[in-house]
């Protein structure tokens, strides 16, 4: 791994809890850096943390889910710092999100016109006519035809695909370094998912854009990401480049995720077969690996104590088997 | 769109005719010596009773009376007020204004303070600005409207003289019945202002403050609530975070995004209120001696103006569908996902 010179955004430590008495932490010391015009894809089964983690860039979390600490660094300044308007700056402009279900993230009654120039507007100094233009422009450049006349309908006049690449051209129309894209696929048909996945690919490797790619399919990550990381239970559990992961998986649920690949090529599964049993639930109180009571390997070690996160020539592990190689 | 309105205002016969013919029913239950001793000023004509019943029909069956009351409102002619001293027609042209008057300026003030309460309610959750906002809503609604006109009239006209009862003063009254004052619209608030004359429309304003205020104290609670809950649950809604994603200003997420759906809800209730406060001014009107159309109401009720209560209660109905109209055609105006074609 070159050294981080080329780093656009670097999470350390990062804490994220649930604001009840127990403060339920959901994302737990997770740390990593993204670099420039490079795909990260964090996979994880549903409830591990992924969005949170992703909400947690921008602090957009939802009420009653903290930030308790760590730092994410964009531009030699701390994120979790920055006060309301330079966070304001940022948003959209620097680092700009695609959300999961493109039904519900457009609001229902203002023009896709509207809601395109308003986010240039808000960062940029032009006229409305030239905010429109460009908004047109984006329009036609993620495949919506009749961009011009479109401009003046509502959401609900467009499929679900045609909203998520509204979305997406919404993200892209202030040129930002960094897209983060929080399972833009899931909601969709399955013929539509390759399509939008092939879009934002096209596009991110044109502006040569870093990314932040969160699924809860493996499927899809070989095609897109340069580096996947494995979240399980807050904790990352893996961190490889792509090609290294698929070819040299280390840790259990690793395995477990691609062998369920195997075994289910086509099939969309939110949970995964392959492996016995269900993700801990937030809150469970544990000491050990999260994942040893699924784990096929698990041994006595393994309830008892966390494994660390180790890493050997950048591919980082988290498990006790591993431990005792090195 | 055309359509729904043509459809809608075919509908508004079928609410008249239910609403009259059941009230015209109602005034059949008293026997036709009453009803025709109410025709009667002198109790030295007490012989002529039976001459009044032949003269007006009134031992004939319930539906051929209905019927020759229908015949005569529909074209035009409502009878005669015995309690107002005029046709029912011209008491309806001359009290109505007022009462319209009196109910947009509530209504008004109802939806702004409403959803402006209600946002910083939503907004500013669990914090003081929400208790207090709650603090007085609830406090307004949990007074009975009676009790709450009579206090604020002893305190704003008893103890400080600041607001007068009343629809307008005796210089008012003397300066609208002059030649050169002309009568536009009907609603002084109006005609004053086309006028010129500034002091009327001040004047005008001065007196319908109180029976304005507590109009208003009574609908605001349910508005304050109702936005307060719409708000609350646009906030959580997706559309918000993209919004914030997005860089827009907490203003503009607020207002601009959240809140113009959060009022949605807002327009049918302030629709349903001013259905409400067209008709159900009586109580207000008739504590603060306000010349609107629901003291008019009382007054014939309480006189047994049968001809007075039928164009009272026609006019209500024609009202309550006209407003719902309204309401509707308001909806579509915000929420683009509602057609009204079929
Ligand atoms: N608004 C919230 N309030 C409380 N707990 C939440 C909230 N959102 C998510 N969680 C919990 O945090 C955990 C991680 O959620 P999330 O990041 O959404 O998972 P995913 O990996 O599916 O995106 C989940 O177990 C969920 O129960
Ligand atoms: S630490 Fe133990 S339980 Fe956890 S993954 Fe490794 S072997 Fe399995
Ligand atoms: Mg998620």
């Amino acid at each position: 791994m070159t050294a981080c010179s080329n780093a656009i955004l670097k999470i350390e430590n990062l804490q994220v809890s649930v604001a009840n008495a127990a403060q339920t932490p959901v994302v737990r010391g997770l740390s990593y850096t993204l670099e420039k015009g490079k795909v990260l894809a964090v996979v994880g089964e549903s409830g591990c943390g992924k969005s949170l983690h992703a909400l947690s860039i921008l602090r957009i979390l939802p009420p009653g889910v903290q930030i308790t600490g760590g730092h994410i660094i964009y531009g030699e300044k701390d994120i979790l710092q920055l006060p309301a308007e330079e966070l304001r700056q940022l948003r959209g402009h620097k680092i700009a999100m695609v959300f999961q279900d493109p039904m519900t993230s457009l609001n229902p009654i203002r023009t896709i016109g509207k809601q395109l120039t308003e986010t240039i507007l808000a960062h940029q100094k032009c006229s409305k006519l030239r905010a429109q233009a460009r908004a047109i422009r984006l329009l036609k450049k993620v495949g919506i035809p009749d961009a011009r006349k479109r401009m003046k309908e509502y959401p609900f006049q467009f499929s679900g695909g045609q909203r998520q690449r509204i979305m997406i051209a919404m993200a892209l129309c202030l040129n930002p370094d960094i897209l983060i894209a929080d399972e833009p696929t899931t909601a969709l048909d399955v013929t539509i998912q390759a399509q939008i996945l092939e879009l934002i690919k096209k596009l991110q490797m044109q502006r040569d854009m870093s990314a932040v790619f969160i699924t809860h399919n493996l499927a899809i990550v070989s095609n897109v990401a340069d580096e996947v990381l494995v979240l399980y239970g807050g904790y990352c559990m893996e961190k490889a480049r792509c090609s290294e992961l698929f070819a040299h998986p280390l840790h259990p649920y690793t395995k477990g995720l691609l062998g369920s690949l195997l075994s289910l090529s086509g099939e969309k599964p939110q949970r995964l077969p392959a492996i016995e049993g269900y993700p801990p639930a937030p809150g469970t109180p544990e000491k050990g690996c999260p994942f040893a009571p699924r784990c096929p390997q698990a041994m006595e070690k393994c309830f008892a104590q966390l494994p660390p996160l180790s890493e050997q020539a950048g591919h980082q592990v988290r498990c006790w088997l591993q431990e005792k190689n090195a | 769109m055309i359509k729904y309105i043509f459809r809608r205002l075919l509908l508004l016969p079928l609410v008249v005719l239910g609403v009259t013919f059941l009230l015209f029913f109602l005034t059949q239950r008293l026997s036709p010596e009453m009803r025709a001793s109410l025709y009667i000023k002198d109790p030295r004509q007490m012989g002529s009773l039976e001459e009044v019943i032949e003269k007006y029909g009134l031992r004939d069956n319930l539906f051929k009376q209905y019927g020759r009351w229908l015949g005569s409102a529909v074209s035009g002619d409502l009878g005669y007020s015995q309690s107002a001293n005029m046709p029912v027609a011209q008491a309806i042209k001359e009290y109505l204004p007022a009462t319209v008057q009196l109910a947009i300026v509530t209504i008004v003030l109802v939806v702004f303070f409403g959803v402006w309460f209600g946002v910083v309610s939503a907004v500013k959750k669990d914090k003081w600005q929400d208790h207090l906002a709650r603090f007085i809503s609830v406090g307004g609604f949990s007074l009975p409207i009676f009790v709450l006109g009579l206090l604020l009239l002893m305190l704003f006209y008893g103890k400080l003289g600041w607001f007068p009862p009343g629809g307008y003063s005796l210089s008012t009254d003397v300066a609208i019945h002059l030649p050169n004052f002309h009568h536009y619209t009907g609603f002084l608030l109006i005609d004053s202002l086309l006028n010129g004359n500034i002091r009327i429309f001040i004047d005008v304003l001065r007196h319908l403050f109180l029976p304005a205020l507590t109009l208003c104290i009574g609908s605001f609670a349910l508005m304050v609530r109702v936005m307060r809950s719409s708000m609350l649950e646009e906030l959580n809604k997706d559309y918000v975070r993209t919004a914030r994603a997005k860089g827009l200003p907490e203003h503009a997420v607020i207002y601009r995004h959240a809140g113009k759906n959060a009022i949605i809800p807002v327009i049918t209730l302030a629709g349903i209120q001013f259905i409400r406060l067209l008709g159900g001014t009586v109580i207000v009107e008739t504590i603060f001696d306000y010349p609107g159309i629901g003291r008019f109401g009382v007054t014939a009720a309480q006189q047994l103006d049968i001809a007075g209560i039928m164009g009272f209660s026609l006019m209500v109905a024609v009202l309550f569908v006209l407003g719902n109209l309204f309401s509707d055609i308001l909806y579509t105006a915000v929420d683009p996902r509602i057609k009204l074609n079929d």
